[in-house]
């Protein structure tokens, strides 16, 4: 099955107080070595891999772009030696707009990093700062400017919304700004205030406000608008791309293909395993220069886990879930409220499901038996199908979809 | 189940234990006395200090504080079941046979005191000398000297560096109406002054009158369910002769039985060939059910010899406060039902019947005789039955009166709708508060809030004093004690007396979820407040209930007519955010873990409600005072 690999680079010029992600920053003497271990680490585990050929290798981070271009071109080529890449794969690596110029972003397009993803987050120089990203909102424009001038034809800019401060209105200009430097793909994220991040302590200590969930609904849904009026498709819940030019590498994700992962902390699957390698970047760097594989845990999907991600992934994309998955009638509130729509067959989101997912997988509430009993998931099948197990108490609707 | 106080010597003195082979004691020999004493002031300490004094207990098998037996009250510090333990004590050359009687020392226990004084003649008045007299020792000492008892003032703890023995002997004097150098002192801690008080003892507690060849009268003063023995009455005898083994009856609860031990505690349980006028003591009763052996009750011999008067004072024990027990969720019926059962046979105050709420499912309805009697109820259920449980708000008995006819409501779900019916009576209590005189303003205040009306106010001493008011129970159960501790910084006391039912202005506040009542939050409140209780339980349930797929309304109401009003807004996002680098892992965790808070839901119509929202909903906030 078409796979990808996914490279994780966790150096950062500085740590934002929201980000939860497996990043460092002022580990930079650190580089040379990690860069050495990420190319042992490929040579050590390819062997695995022989049966898979790759469609999509995915450079992130961290700020893969705090590396030298150089570095990253021999680790493509290395990638490209140890697995069957195919020639046209899509090749993406994140940016921070204040880690690339004109010069190095013509060296990683020779390199062969084509599809290049800039950390723009917003516009507005407040909420930049809410967010304590260093770069100001011109090293956005910049940066795009140089990526075209250096030849680049498939640009993300990543967005997040609902930081402090931030109004319905400063978004919709960070939108319009957005529309206006013509990436051909744009990840919208949410703000979410994660415990361990030192926004999360201030929010529970109280000298931060936590993003309020209707604004930010009002956001997700004024960025559907606005982007979809400017030809953009709304493809998951928090990307939207020009007519062909999906993510190949996170519809990967989406669609349960199996994807390798080299670097610290970075999560590979195949059939019925998961499994990461470990997350801070000495123990990494420890185990692969002692020529182990860095695997930090790993879980077999039961059916049942496989079901509950299949329904949570295929819900995400506008590929939906087969009507004939779900029990009949238990999509029908969801299909009258507008937050399904029945495509041929397919059930998929609208713009307010997309927001309401996890109502939509798990319902509003439990039944006399509870809900998603694991004994009761459905055969062995790794890929659920129609034909689900007897229900073993009577069902409400609304229930979600979510097979008990 | 804990075992009885019999239970706890089985096995030696059970089998074969020796008579006590003394010949009958001459009631001019008999002094029983009780130690009146607020909480902490030392009556433990005193009464350990008097059994080792006696020698009634070795040094070795002497537990600290010898009379307090479950564990639960040792935590609590509190006494909840009388007991007796006979000591003996020679003075000038005479020896004494001195019955300590112990008497709970709570206000939910008045009735029980007040039994426990009757089975005295005198009461040994205890107080901190460091701490002056407070409410509870008042209310005791007003209950001991109605009941005719001598009341022997003692300071205690004099020798603390910050004992004021002067002044509060001067309070003691005054209260009592003696001479403050009658106050005796002493140091239950050092033993200072307490052979002196048992003489003191001797000498002014009346001897026991009654005559052998009277009919038998003994007041049960208290019971104790042993599991191998059955119901042992705690009994003194008033007239005649109680002997070991007789056929006796149970005046007011028209029962009779075969008794099969008398005995004493010294402090051993200890068997005697009889009880004679003035002892106390044991009785096996031969009786199973508690409920049969009631405090108060007088127990005579059967047939011939059998007493045509009961002792006066004999009441039914009656619950004062209500609450709904549930399990809580996955907890099961059954086992609250079989925990009840069986807290029952040592518990004959607790009243239970099944009741069935809509928002927590298949539960009780359980009336006690006050809020430390369902504290001590609930954590009894929860520690030593392993329950999980959630209670409704306490509540008070109503009397709903249509005509001639009165319904009696101990469900706030359960009473009518305004219109239905003349009128309501509400219980009231005259309340004793002795406070610091710094903080009487904001005792007076408190009081008047609740719907209070004063009776009484004197000083105690320029910087104490004493109020008496009459309150509806309703206002105390609803967080007045903390309320006072918190006005006077600890330093007030309270305590309370039944005093019968009043008519009152009550109506019942509804809160409806999405148009659809929830029995559960129901109350019953003085009209004047259900305005602020209307709008403090919407405001606080709308914190609570979580968001869902609609705008839900949450309403207070009295009958038909909407007193307060908030929504709950629909959820409008609910998705987990971007997963990063191929961890689909956590999010499927966190989904995972999201469905486990789904299934602690329980639904009210069509909205989800976490089972956390009532417990929190129903628990009185201590700060505000203001229920929820
Ligand atoms: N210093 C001193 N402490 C005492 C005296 N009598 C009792 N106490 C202490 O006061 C506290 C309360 O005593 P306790 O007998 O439990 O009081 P009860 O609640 O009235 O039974 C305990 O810590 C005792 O040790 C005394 O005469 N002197
Ligand atoms: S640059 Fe990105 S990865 Fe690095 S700390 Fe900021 S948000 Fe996290």
């Amino acid at each position: 099955m078409s796979a990808g690999i996914y490279v994780h680079v966790p150096f950062c010029l500085t740590r934002c107080g929201y980000c939860d992600f497996n990043a460092v920053a002022g580990m930079d003497h650190l580089r040379s070595r990690y860069v050495a271990a990420l190319l042992r680490e490929a040579d050590l585990v390819s062997g695995e891999w022989t049966e898979e050929e790759f469609v999509s290798i995915f450079v992130g981070g961290g700020t893969p772009t705090t590396l030298d271009p150089g570095d990253l071109k021999t680790l493509l080529t290395r990638v490209r030696a140890r697995f069957r890449v195919r020639g046209d794969a899509e090749v993406t690596v994140e940016a921070n707009p204040d880690t690339v110029d004109a010069v190095s972003l013509e060296r990683l397009l020779a390199a062969g990093f084509e599809r290049l993803s800039l950390g723009a987050q917003s516009f507005d120089g407040h909420v930049l700062r809410a967010l304590e990203r260093v770069h100001p909102p011109e090293a956005v424009r910049r940066a795009v400017r140089q990526a075209r001038a250096a030849g680049y034809r498939n640009l993300n800019l990543d967005l997040i919304y609902g930081a402090e401060g931030e109004t319905l209105e400063s978004w919709e200009r960070t939108l319009l700004e957005t529309i206006d430097l013509g990436p051909e793909h744009v990840s919208a994220y949410a703000l979410t205030i994660e415990p361990s991040t030192p926004l999360g302590r201030k929010v529970r200590a109280g000298l931060a406000r936590p993003p309020d969930p209707d604004l930010q609904a009002d956001m997700f849904l004024l960025a559907g608008e606005t982007l979809a009026s400017a030809g953009y498709q709304h493809y998951e819940v928090s990307n939207w791309a020009r007519p062909g030019f999906a993510c190949v590498h996170n519809l990967g994700y989406w669609e349960r293909r199996p994807y390798a992962g080299l670097g610290a902390g970075a999560h590979a699957f195949r059939g019925d395993r998961r499994w990461w390698n470990v997350r801070p970047p000495e123990q990494y760097l420890q185990l692969v220069e002692a020529g182990r594989a860095p695997i930090g845990g790993e879980e077999r999907l039961d059916s049942f886990d496989a079901y509950l991600e299949e329904l949570l992934l295929r819900l995400r994309t506008l590929r939906g879930v087969p009507a004939s998955w779900v029990y009949p009638g238990d999509a029908e509130p969801y299909l009258e409220g507008g937050l399904l729509e029945d495509r041929d067959g397919y059930l998929v989101p609208t713009e307010r499901g997309m927001l309401l997912l996890n109502e939509l997988v798990l319902g509003p509430a439990s039944g006399p038996a509870g809900p998603g009993r694991r004994d009761a998931a459905p055969g062995a099948r790794a890929i659920p199908g129609p034909g689900w197990p007897a229900r073993t108490g009577p069902r409400t609707p609304p229930w979600g979809l979510l097979t008990m | 189940m804990k075992p009885g106080p019999l239970a706890r010597h089985a096995g030696v003195r059970r089998l074969g234990a020796p008579y006590d082979r003394r010949g009958v004691t001459d009631t001019s020999r008999i002094r029983n006395f009780c130690i009146v004493a607020h909480i902490d002031h030392g009556k433990s300490t005193l009464a350990d200090r008097l059994l080792e004094i006696t020698h009634a207990v070795s040094e070795r098998d002497m537990r600290a504080q010898y009379l307090d037996k479950m564990d639960l009250e040792r935590e609590r510090g509190i006494t909840i079941k009388a007991q007796a333990v006979r000591l003996t004590h020679e003075v000038r050359g005479q020896v004494y046979e001195l019955n300590l009687i112990d008497t709970p020392g709570h206000v939910d226990f008045t009735y029980e005191v007040s039994r426990s004084l009757a089975a005295c003649e005198g009461a040994v008045l205890l107080v901190d000398a460091a701490q002056g007299i407070e409410a509870q020792t008042l209310a005791n000492f007003h209950l001991a000297r109605d009941a005719g008892l001598a009341i022997v003032p003692v300071l205690n703890k004099i020798d603390l560096p910050a004992a004021q023995p002067d002044e509060v002997a001067r309070e003691l004097a005054a209260v009592v109406g003696c001479d403050a150098a009658d106050v005796l002192r002493v140091s239950a801690k050092t033993g200072e002054g307490v052979t002196a008080l048992l003489e003191r003892v001797v000498e002014r507690v009346p001897a026991p009158g009654g005559a052998r060849e009277d009919p038998l009268r003994a007041l049960i003063f208290d019971s104790s369910f042993d599991p191998y023995r059955g119901v042992v009455a705690y009994v003194r005898v008033h007239d005649g002769v109680l002997p070991s083994r007789s056929r006796v009856r149970l005046m007011a609860a028209g029962i009779e039985s075969d008794a099969e031990e008398a005995g004493v505690f010294a402090p051993e349980p200890t068997p005697v060939p009889e009880l004679g006028p003035g002892e106390v003591g044991y009785l096996v009763t031969g009786l199973k059910d508690v409920h049969q052996v009631k405090v108060g009750d007088t127990i005579t011999l059967s047939g011939k010899g059998a007493a045509r008067e009961p002792l006066p004072g004999y009441r039914e024990p009656k619950p004062m406060v209500w609450s709904g027990l549930f399990p809580a969720e996955g907890g099961d019926y059954g086992d609250l039902r079989d925990a009840l059962d069986r807290l029952k046979l040592s518990d004959s105050a607790l009243h239970y019947e099944p009741e069935t709420s809509q928002a927590l499912g298949f539960g009780f309805r359980c009336g006690f005789l006050g809020l430390l009697h369902m504290d001590i109820v609930k954590e009894r259920l929860e520690r030593e039955f392993g329950l999980e449980l959630i209670a409704t708000a306490p509540n008070v008995e109503f009397h709903v009166v249509r005509g001639s006819e009165v319904t009696v409501v101990h469900n706030p779900s359960e009473m009518p709708p305004p219109g239905t019916f003349d009128v309501v009576r509400e219980p009231v209590v005259l309340a004793t508060i002795i406070t610091p005189s710094d903080y009487l303003g904001a005792v007076l205040e408190l009081c008047q809030s609740r719907r209070g009306e004063m009776l009484d106010l004197r000083y105690l001493s320029p910087d104490r004093a004493e109020v008496h008011y009459r309150l509806p129970l309703a206002e105390i159960i609803f967080d007045f004690f903390d309320q006072l501790k918190s006005r006077t910084r600890g330093y007030a006391s309270l305590d309370y007396e039944p005093w019968g039912y009043e008519e009152a202005d009550l109506v019942r506040v509804d809160v409806l979820l999405h148009g659809e009542p929830v029995d559960a939050f129901s109350s019953v409140v003085h009209r004047d407040k259900a305005y602020q209780y209307g709008r403090a339980m919407v405001e606080r349930l709308k914190e609570l209930i979580p968001r869902q797929l609609f705008d839900v309304a949450i309403q207070a109401a009295i009958g038909s007519r909407i007193i307060a009003r908030e929504t709950v807004k629909a959820k409008r996002k609910d998705v987990l955010a971007k997963c990063y680098g191929g961890d689909i892992t956590r999010k499927r965790k966190l989904l995972e873990q999201q469905k486990k808070g789904k299934a602690r839901l329980r639904r009210v119509g069509r909205v989800d409600v976490p089972q956390e929202a009532f417990i929190a909903a129903l628990r009185v906030d201590q700060r505000s005072g203001v229920r929820p």
